[in-house]
């Protein structure tokens, strides 16, 4: 499955590479155990390594050229020379025959000049010369010796006069050994150029072989330094390329597979890890797998049993109704005196009969309504209502109770408020909840109930000049089955559910409750709630 | 004109017993039932002018005898009260729309049934 994904995402040209030697190249640096920068500081080791030897070998071809060129200097010297000598001897021969024609001392000394240079150049040249050329060398200066012994004796014939003697001794002794000169320096000269000819063609041959060394040098660098970069590079992306469809596996949440990679490197290291990491989450997720299966069953069982118990609280609503029923229907027909007339003294019981059983109705209305609650059962049905209606029948069924106990009680309902929407009946059970208390927990003065709109918002208010309420238990007044003492419940009476339903109801309309309250002066109990409550809400 | 009759489907003897003493003052004619088959098969064998219908009946709930009682037209138009559990439990709006006339929360005052007897059986 990882397989297929990730050859997808890899471009065919890459797939055709990897399938290919280069591929096994690859995956064979891949397996080098050696890590990412040893690998690549090899890689540029060698390349630097070939760079360095291709200009060693460039210093070296450059050098043997610079030798070649100064032994081409040299012979071209050398021919200069042997040209020197040529005319030196060409001079000779000139001012040999000048003395002659002049019979004068003085040309004897150009002779003399003429054959000191040609010497001077001679030993020039066979200091400079190569070996084998010392034994031309030689000769040439043999011969010159044997044409100053000539010019020698030539001299002597013109001082002794005799002239024809002078002229034989030109002609057939100073000419031939001038030709023979001028033979062996021509060979010379033959034998410098023809050297100079090999050295040139030589030097043009390494020059050559330098050009060619170099380019090969440079075309290898390159190309070894190109394949050098795609394997090493492709070593490092062909693991991250597994780890990025790897990792999208796991991100996709396919825990437990393997990435399989061929690096020995920092990258093989890392493969390894996630492969852990893999196992640990592929762990971490059956345990948790496992738990939520766990939790689903009891989830399923504790729905299970709240059904059981709101349908066993409905049953017991009505089950608990039915002889209570029968309770208050008895007492209030024998009130009523359809047994006939009830004696006096009867009286006094059967109304604590009523209050008793009255009371009892409020505790399992009070409890079943809580429950109801609790369980998020309750639903309110939202319907527009009159706050008006609402005060009214508040005031009306409390008023008895509050002339038994003396106190004056008021409702005064702000005459601009229109018709609202909301639970009417639950509003009303609030107000009745707040009002009762307001009037049992009252000896003297007065309980007012008071509506007013602010905006969009209904606030009803229940003023008392009761017991009030202390500062450190104004907080826990709304918690359930929660008087501030438990003495007030046994002396005023009630279920201490009253106060925790009506926030709770407060709440469902997306309203709050409050209370103001000073310890011995009295308690101002209010709720405030939109004027139209979303059904939503509830 | 024949005395009228008002039948009360009810599994409680107290509360069966209560009915029957307040309708012994008067000239009803009171027909009872303690579970909701029988209370439907006697309705439609005495057709009465009224019925007094608890919610929670054994064997037939008060809410299904008084769906069968409304789908059968000799029994449809008789006026029936269910009497329902206290009147925030939802229990009202269920008994109407099961096709009740009225309803009575348990517990209730003898004086509001009779109230609502006389409600819907007026003296001429």
């Amino acid at each position: 499955m990882r397989r297929t994904t990730v050859a997808e995402r890899t471009p065919l040209p890459v797939v055709a590479l990897l399938a290919s030697p280069l591929g096994g190249l690859v995956r064979a640096v891949a397996r080098v155990r050696a890590s990412v920068h040893v690998k690549l500081l090899a890689a540029f080791l060698v390349i630097a390594l070939l760079f360095i030897a291709m200009t060693a070998v460039s210093l070296l071809a450059v050098a043997e050229t610079a030798r070649q060129t100064t032994l081409l200097d040299e012979a071209h010297e050398r021919v200069g020379w042997s040209r020197q000598i040529e005319q030196a001897l060409a001079m000779q021969m000139h001012f040999t025959s000048m003395a002659l024609l002049s019979q004068g001392a003085e040309s004897v000394g150009l002779i003399l000049r003429e054959n000191n240079r040609f010497n001077d150049t001679l030993e020039r040249l066979q200091t400079a010369a190569p070996p084998e050329e010392r034994a031309l060398i030689q000769s040439i200066r043999v011969a010159q010796d044997d044409a100053m012994a000539t010019v020698a004796d030539i001299a002597n014939a013109l001082r002794d006069r005799r002239l024809a003697d002078a002229m034989t001794a030109l002609r057939t002794r100073q000419e031939p050994i001038y030709q023979k000169i001028e033979a062996l320096v021509s060979s010379l000269v033959a034998a410098e150029e023809t050297r100079m000819a090999s050295l040139r063609s030589s030097i043009a041959a390494a020059q050559g072989r330098s050009l060619r060394l170099t380019a090969g040098f440079a075309v290898v660098s390159v190309a070894l330094a190109l394949l050098a970069g795609f394997v090493i590079s492709w070593s490092f992306i062909l693991p991250v390329r597994e780890a990025r469809g790897f990792l999208s596996e796991v991100a996709e949440g396919r825990f437990g597979g393997k990435i399989v990679v061929p690096n020995r490197d920092e990258f093989g290291a890392l493969a390894e890890h996630m492969n852990w990491m893999s196992q640990e989450l592929h762990r971490l997720d059956d345990e948790q797998r496992v738990a939520a299966e766990q939790l689903r069953g009891l989830n399923d069982r504790l729905a299970l049993a709240s059904r059981a118990k709101s349908e066993f609280l409905a049953n017991m609503s009505h089950e608990l109704r039915t002889p209570l029923n029968a309770i208050l229907g008895f007492t209030e027909i024998m009130l009523d005196g359809l047994y006939g007339e009830v004696p006096t003294e009867l009286r006094e019981p059967l109304v604590d009969i009523q209050t008793n059983g009255r009371h009892l109705l409020r505790l399992i209305n009070d409890v079943l309504d809580l429950s109801k609650i609790e369980a998020g059962r309750l639903e309110l049905g939202v319907a527009e209502y009159s706050v008006q209606e609402i005060v009214d029948v508040v005031h009306a069924s409390l008023k008895s109770l509050a002339i038994e106990k003396g106190l004056t009680f008021t409702a005064r309902v702000a005459p601009d408020i229109p018709p609202a929407w909301g639970d009417g009946r639950r509003l009303m059970q609030c107000l009745l909840n707040l009002t009762g208390n307001a009037l049992k927990f009252t000896r003297r003065g007065r309980v007012d109930l008071d509506v007013r709109l602010e905006g969009d918002w209904l606030t009803y208010r229940v003023t008392d000049t009761g017991i009030g309420i202390p500062k450190d238990e104004i907080d826990k007044i709304f918690a359930e089955f929660r008087q501030v003492d438990t003495t007030i419940t046994r002396e005023y009476g009630g279920t201490g559910l009253g106060l925790s339903i009506t926030k709770r109801l407060v709440e469902m309309h997306g309203g709050r409750i409050g209370v103001d309250s000073e310890l011995g002066k009295g308690s101002t109990f209010f709720f405030t709630v939109p004027l139209h409550t979303d059904g939503e809400l509830s | 004109m024949r005395d009228r009759t008002v039948l009360h489907i009810e599994d409680n003897e107290y509360n069966r017993k209560i009915v029957r003493q307040l309708l012994s003052r008067t000239s009803f004619k009171l027909l009872e039932a303690a579970d909701g088959e029988e209370g439907v098969a006697v309705a439609q064998r005495e057709l009465p002018d009224l019925i007094l219908m608890d919610v929670q009946l054994p064997k037939l709930s008060g809410l299904d005898a008084t769906r069968q009682l409304r789908a059968d037209p000799r029994t449809a138009k008789i006026p029936l009260v269910v009497v329902t559990s206290f009147a925030l439990s939802g229990d009202d709006r269920r008994a109407m729309d099961a096709g009740a006339s009225a309803y009575l929360a348990k517990p209730y005052s003898p004086r509001d049934l009779m109230a609502l007897i006389h409600k819907f059986l007026p003296d001429n």
